[in-house]
């Protein structure tokens, strides 16, 4: 027996006969172009006649490598479209669903403002959960919509001094450093090749954590790059209340909280987006850590041009 | 500034406009406000054709840039580029916040661009800064009809 079929992945028509031979052998796999012309006889022909034209056109079967290669060329074509949609998906819909949004917040706002005590106790109570709602959902789609910019605006590749890019987020964060008490060493970083935009989010995000989920005692906060090949890998170490090892890979994923949000407040969109950031160089981060100790971020990115003496 | 100013909103959302008008609904300006929610609408309001015969043409307009028939950028192009209109000036208040809508409008001829905050506060004190700014501050040039009445007076 044998199965016939039509595939259509770049617009030319692809003619497939699938030949099998019995229980337990590999199929053989007739492959060729079809530029349209005429097929031999009715499209309901049997699968006997189409390998007796095959054969007559010398055309032959294809080998199973090749057959595998194309296959594999066309599944990455899938993936890559999918991907494509999904990022085109999370924007559209987050953005879109701003605006909409918008209206049940300010409105709900509206009505708590004019109405708080006109109506009952239960009235108050209820605008209040409306509202809170309304304003958690609007920071939620905020982070999502940061978090597909990530991939979607495809950022640029550029040697970055990854020094600098420190100094500018320890300024930033300056008087959040200073109300944690915090103190922060760092060794002279390297350049790595990024976008810089991406670079200054990912330290923000990786000392702002180790400036949230501190512990009691004075924080620590230190930075660290060595060599890996091609790669630079910096750690973050902080002393804080560090995590649980069955929850170190969660962390990484979109909106996943390990606190209450009375505990920390947060969505829960950081992380995630340092993976993406991290992932879109083909670097990658993890953690070491221990509760009560303290945590070690690390990522790889691949090194920039070194930086030019003098300049530093 | 003679009389109370006149500030024509469109904005395809209705629902805007009414917090356009409850933010102004208590300030010392007691500013006359107008909504129509398509450009069509709006242009007939600024040339004074169909039902607008009568109204009197705005100290300022208040331009959203999501429009159903024609966007907010076309409709800016085209009252920047008619003379009878251009000195009008035109505060985009848009709830976009991507430079490429903000350069947009600048290039185009807004006045000015301000993003609709997503927080009533902040959107009350974001349109009363607006007319504050156009009313208690500004100067503005003078409107084609107050033109017509001076010169009537002279003439008498």
């Amino acid at each position: 027996m044998a199965t016939v079929g039509i595939s259509n992945p770049k617009s030319r028509l692809r003619l497939l006969l699938l030949e099998e031979h019995g229980i337990g052998e590999d199929p053989t796999v007739w492959e060729m172009d079809y530029d349209g012309g005429a097929l031999p006889g009715d499209p309901r022909h049997t699968p006997e006649k189409l390998h007796k034209w095959l054969t007559s056109k010398k055309i032959c079967p294809c080998e199973p490598r090749k057959m595998a290669e194309t296959d594999l060329a066309r599944k990455m074509e899938e993936l890559s479209r999918s991907n494509r949609e999904l990022e085109q998906f999370a924007y559209v819909a987050s953005h879109d669903l701003r605006e909409p949004l918008r209206m049940v917040a300010t409105y709900t706002q509206l009505l708590a403002e004019r109405y708080r005590g006109k109506l009952d106790r239960n009235a108050d109570q209820y605008m209040e959960y409306a509202t809170d709602g309304a304003l958690r959902m609007q920071a939620l789609i905020q982070d999502l919509l940061d978090l597909s910019r990530v991939g979607r605006e495809g950022g640029k590749k550029q040697s970055i001094d990854c020094d600098a890019v420190l100094e500018e987020v320890l300024r930033d964060m300056s008087s959040s450093i200073r109300d944690s008490g915090a103190i922060i060493q760092h060794e002279k970083l390297p350049a790595v090749t990024a976008d810089r935009c991406y670079l200054l989010q990912l330290f923000q995000n990786l000392i702002g954590n180790a400036i949230k989920f501190r512990a009691k005692a004075p924080l620590e906060i230190s930075v660290a790059a060595e060599a890996e090949g091609k790669y630079w890998r910096f750690t973050i170490s902080d002393n804080g209340i560090g995590i649980a090892p069955d929850c170190q890979e969660n962390i990484f994923t979109v909106f996943q909280r390990l606190h209450a949000r009375t505990e920390y407040p947060g969505n829960g969109i950081g992380l995630a987006i340092c993976k993406k950031i991290v992932e879109q160089y083909g670097g990658k981060i993890w953690v070491d850590s221990k509760p009560g100790t303290g945590s070690q971020f690390k990522f790889t990115l691949p090194a920039g041009q070194p930086c030019e003496q003098g300049a530093s | 500034m003679q009389g109370a100013p006149e500030i024509l909103v469109v904005d395809d959302n209705p629902a805007d406009a009414v917090l356009v008008r409850e933010s102004l609904a208590e300030t010392s300006h007691q500013s006359h406000i107008y909504s129509v929610t398509d450009a069509t609408e709006a242009l007939a309001y600024l040339r004074r054709q169909r039902k607008y015969q009568m109204t009197a043409r705005p100290d300022l307009v208040i331009l959203d840039l999501n429009l159903v028939h024609r966007d907010g950028h076309k409709f800016l192009t085209v009252i920047k580029s008619d003379s009878g209109l251009r000195q009008i000036p035109v505060v985009v208040f848009s709830s976009s916040e991507s430079l490429s809508d903000i350069t947009r409008s600048y290039l185009l001829g807004a006045n000015c661009y301000v993003s609709k905050p997503a927080d009533l506060k902040r959107y009350f004190s974001a349109v009363r800064a607006i007319e504050e700014f156009w009313f208690g501050y500004a100067s503005l040039p003078k409107k084609e009809n107050d033109e017509r009445s001076s010169c009537a007076r002279i003439a008498d």
